[in-house]
This record gives C-alpha cells, structure tokens and sequence, in this order.
C-alpha cells in the first residue's frame, strides 16, 4: 500500500450510505411523523436546500448558525450562498414572507436533510434529516403543551420507550444576572460552571445571583422541589415560571391521558443550543440512548430587519439518533414468482401484503 | 443488554485510587473481591448495590467512556476534562484528591533568557494539546504541540522542543531533569464526572450518587 491511498468508497467524515433495510426504515419513520403531525392540522412545506447567505443567516433564529453553515459561491450572481444547517429559520423566513398573509395560528410540518460543517460529540454526521413542527402566532402555554405533545405523539409512534422531555428556561441565568446586576467577568465564570453543573464553581462566586443559582442547581428530588426553589427568582422571568409550571402539568395530564411512556423532568439552568428560544424550551432522551432525539421551545419569528416579530412554538427530532433506535420493523413475506405469473395475480398477492419478486432467471414471456 | 436501571462507575486505575478508596467506602461502595486481586483479568466489578458495576480504566479514558454514555459516573482528573472539553460531561462536585497542577516549563538556562510576552508562535511537548491550544489561543500565541504520552521531561534536553506543558505535584521530576515551572496553566484535582443523558433520564439514581459524595468529601 502507498502512503496515501485511500479506498474510492471513503465518504468524507460525517457522511453516511443509508443501506437496506434502514433507508427504508428511516423513511417510513418520517411518513408516520408526517401523518401523525398531519392529523393536528400541521402542513408540510419543503424549502430549498440553498440560499443566499444573507437571507440564510439572516437576524433571527438563522444567526446563531453562521458557524455550522457551509457556503458556496453562486457561479451565477457571483453572491455566496449558504447550504441549510436548519430548518427553522427557513420556516421563520416563509412564515414571515411568502405566508404573511395566511391566518393565524400558522402550522407547519417539515423533514428535510440539513449540512453542518462540523459534527459534535454525540452528533458525529454532518448531514441528518430533521423532522418538525412549527406553530407559528400563537401565545401561551397552551402552545408550548401542542409542541410537546405532538414530539411525545410521534416518538410513541415510532415505537420508542422511555422517553424523558426535560423542560429548560433559556433566558433564566442571563435574567438573574440582569436582575443582580453580575459584573462581566462573574457572568463568564458562571456561565461556564452551569454548562458543566460544577457546584464549587458557582459557589466560588460571591452574591446573590451565584447564591441563587447554586440553589437552583442543587435542587434535587423531583421537578416539584425544583419548581419550589424557582419561587425565589427575579421578577423578569416570574411570568416563565408560572407558565413553566403550566407547561409541566399540561404535559403530565397528556401523558396520562394517552397513556404514555414518558416523564417529564425540569433543569431550569439548561441553555446550550438554545440560543434563538425566549420562554420555554425542551429536549427529548429516552433511556438507553445516546444523546438527544430531539429538541424544541419558543422563539422569535424575527426575520432580517424586522425588530420583532410573532412568536412562535416548535420543535424538531433528529432522525439520525432516532434511527439507531427504532424497534425492528416486522418482517414482510416475500414470494417469488416465474416470469410469466400473471400481473393480475402478483396485484393480488401484493394486495394481501405480499412482497412479490419477479424471478428474472425463470423462463418466461 | 444492560438492564435499563443499571448505572456504571468508571474509575481510574492506579494511585489516585488510593485516595478515592476512602470516599467509595464513606459512601457505601464496596466492589467485589476480584477488584482487589492484582491478578485479575477482570475490567468490571459488580459492587455491594445491584445496581452499580464498577469499571477499572486509564484516567483519560474515564472522561470518554462517560461523556459517549458507556459509563453513567465517573471520577477524572480535572486535566482530563479540559483537555476532551465534552459537551455530553458533567461535572457536579471537586473531590479534593488527586492534586496537583498543570504547568508550562523550560530548562533552566532557556528561563533565564526567555520572554514569554515576546512569543507568537511556541512548539510544546504535551500529553494536553487541546487544552494547550486553546490556553495559548486565548492570549494571541500559536502552540505547535508534539504529543508524547509520558517522560515529557526529557524532551526538552533532547531537542523535541524547548518547553512542555505537564503535571507537576512536587516538582521534583521537573528539578531533576533541569526544568523550572514559569506558568500554571490549570489547578487539578479529581472530579464526580456523570453523563448528561443518564443525569436526564434517570434523575432519581443519579443524583442519589452525586448526593452521597457531596456527602462523603
């Protein structure tokens, strides 16, 4: 072997052949998501796997993404384009475009692939497919319990147990340290003590904001005992805990009512990745799996110069970790048939859920 | 399969379990008797709780097979953590063992002459490139690391490259092979490591671990 050579088969890091059966798995998977989301008045749009740059990464939910986007030039405006890494900003985009002018509440359903120029620890592809809902104009807890809701619907669809949604307020931290006015180099230490949940770390910082957040942080034994020691928060982010605790039981009554595997936990502190969410957000485990099958919460429909726009819910699941771990599907019967069977009876077979295959070394017509 | 309420702690293997043993047993773990036998092949222990198996691996490698959720605890060195820097590691509680610091040094004689605020570009030997990187990244210089996985000491009288960047708890290695220390670049010490996954989805076991520690340091 020479020092360099490589295998023509080699994909770069990060990219995947989807084989029998799992191509077929996945896509299947996807088509009981669509028709599940579909059942709740939610409606599929496809948008383009390019655009330009500065629509792409436009202020808005799009901003934070300008690290993870791939970029080419446009051989024919000569302007860079920007390959999706996300498919929320291009709903935001929609929704406050093209859609303007529809009737609120807007649902939207998506699954489509996204390219992320790097891949993360527990995300090692650098294309996956992300499936979604965005429930855009509509306020209140009420919204952020249909977004929940629909991804626990559809996860129990596929089949997958022990599912844990764990609720986060995003704004949290930063509100506690606007509220105590935490100087800049507190906040940075602080920051990155929460991001590990390093308890000496933020109790090495003085004042109440530290105090506070080590309390938060400690608090242990049930989403109730958290909830508890949220009554002490600032005033800004009071409004998010009463509506954390609706969301909390919203989803707790859902569960029980469709009789689902699933428990829904707290961690207030929880921020990372959750850059473009105000309110509410959450994140999808289930036991026994490696890393998250998906994420969701509140944000901003924001699009370019717009200062402010509607609010909207969503969330989306993560069809590359889903994979791994969607019970096998049931086998299917498969007979063979000489090539000169029939095309009436192979319909028939075939519409008794037979798999019919054509034997093509079989002497036939 | 593992059984779904099955948590798993890694440890590291060799002195920092001296250390650790006395924490383990205020907590109430006490591994199998195989753990204790210097001959075994065994690399997993059951332990006094049903639900807790004990691994026995490299220090570095206890950050790994947390952060990616094939162990559910952990206990690491600090250095460790920084230099893999998982986005899927906790690390709750400091359990005040195992420490030491990690330092930037040059011979003596390059010492004298050195300037460190001059540097733009510097070529370390390290067992901690990450972590070098980024802590010379931060205040403008490029660290060129060579990576070596033990005797960095001696790289620097033969050429490899004038400075390191490795632990040091007394300093005596470092004295006897003509190195003086002229940076902390990190204070280290072990550390209660969990995986996030685990910590979400079973909040109950797991916390219940991280309180009997806090307890017990």
């Amino acid at each position: 072997m020479t020092k360099h050579e490589t295998h023509l088969a080699l994909l770069p890091s990060g990219f995947v052949d989807l084989l029998p059966p799992e191509a077929a798995q996945e896509a299947e998977a996807i088509a009981v998501l669509m028709r599940e989301f579909a059942s709740f008045g939610y409606e599929r749009i496809k948008p383009p796997m390019v655009e330009f740059e500065d629509s792409l990464l436009a202020p808005g939910p799009g901003a934070a993404l300008a690290g993870e986007t791939f970029r080419v030039m446009d051989p024919v405006t000569h302007r860079m384009m920007g390959i999706r890494s996300d498919i929320t900003p291009q709903t935001a985009r929609i929704a406050s475009s093209r859609l303007a002018g529809e009737p609120r509440p807007l649902r939207l359903a998506y699954a489509n692939d996204v390219l992320r120029t790097k891949a993360s620890q527990q995300r090692t592809e650098r294309q996956f497919c992300q499936v979604g809902c965005e429930l855009i104009g509509a306020g209140g807890a009420a919204a952020e319990i249909e977004s929940c809701v629909l991804a626990l619907i559809g996860l129990d669809a596929l089949g997958l147990k022990s599912v844990t949604i764990d609720l986060c307020l995003p704004q949290l931290v930063e509100n506690i340290f606007d509220a105590f006015d935490v100087s800049d180099s507190d906040r940075e230490e602080l920051r990155g003590a929460i991001e590990r949940r390093e308890q000496d770390g933020v109790e090495r910082i003085k004042g109440p904001a530290a105090k506070l957040l080590a309390k938060i942080m400690t608090a242990s034994g049930g989403a109730e005992k958290i909830l508890e020691t949220l009554g002490d928060v600032p005033a800004e982010a009071k409004e998010d805990i009463q509506k954390l605790e609706a969301v909390y039981t919203g989803l707790n009554k859902a569960a029980q009512e469709l009789g689902l595997d699933v428990s829904v936990s707290i961690d207030p502190l929880e921020s990372r990745g959750f850059e473009y969410h105000s309110s509410i957000g959450f994140t999808l485990f289930a036991k026994g799996v490696r890393g998250e099958l998906g994420r969701g919460g509140r944000y901003d429909v924001r699009f370019g110069e717009q200062q402010s726009g509607e609010t909207a819910t969503g969330f989306t699941l993560y069809m590359d970790t889903i994979r791994r771990y969607l019970p096998e599907a049931p086998k299917k019967d498969v007979v063979n048939v000489a090539l000169d069977e029939s095309w009436k009876t192979i319909r028939e077979k075939q519409k008794e859920g037979q798999i019919v295959v054509r034997d093509t070394k079989s002497k036939g017509s | 399969m593992e059984r779904e309420d099955k948590l798993i702690l890694a440890i590291p293997k060799g002195r920092i379990y001296e250390e650790l043993a006395p924490l383990m047993d205020k907590c109430g773990i006490t591994p199998e008797k195989d753990f204790f036998d210097s001959n075994s092949r065994k690399l997993r222990f059951t332990s006094n709780h049903d639900n807790l198996d004990i691994i026995r691996v490299r220090a570095f490698d206890v950050a790994t097979f947390v952060a990616h959720g094939a162990a559910q605890l952990g206990v690491v060195g600090s250095d460790a953590i920084e230099e893999f820097d998982y986005d899927e590691l906790y690390s709750p509680l400091d359990l005040g063992i195992g420490k030491c610091r990690l330092c930037v040094a040059e011979h003596k004689d390059e010492a004298a002459k050195d300037n460190p605020q001059r540097w733009s570009h510097i070529r370390i030997v390290t067992k901690y490139p990450n972590l070098t990187k980024r802590h010379f990244a931060a205040r403008g210089v490029q660290a060129e690391c060579i990576k070596l996985n033990g005797a960095m000491e001696i790289a620097p009288a033969l050429g490899l490259a004038r400075r390191i960047v490795d632990l040091v708890s007394t300093g005596s290695t470092m004295k006897a092979n003509d190195l003086v220390e002229i940076e902390t670049i990190l204070d280290v010490s072990s550390r209660l490591v969990v995986n996030r996954s685990a910590l979400k989805t079973s909040p109950e076991a797991v916390n219940n671990w991280i309180d009997k520690f806090r307890a017990a340091v």
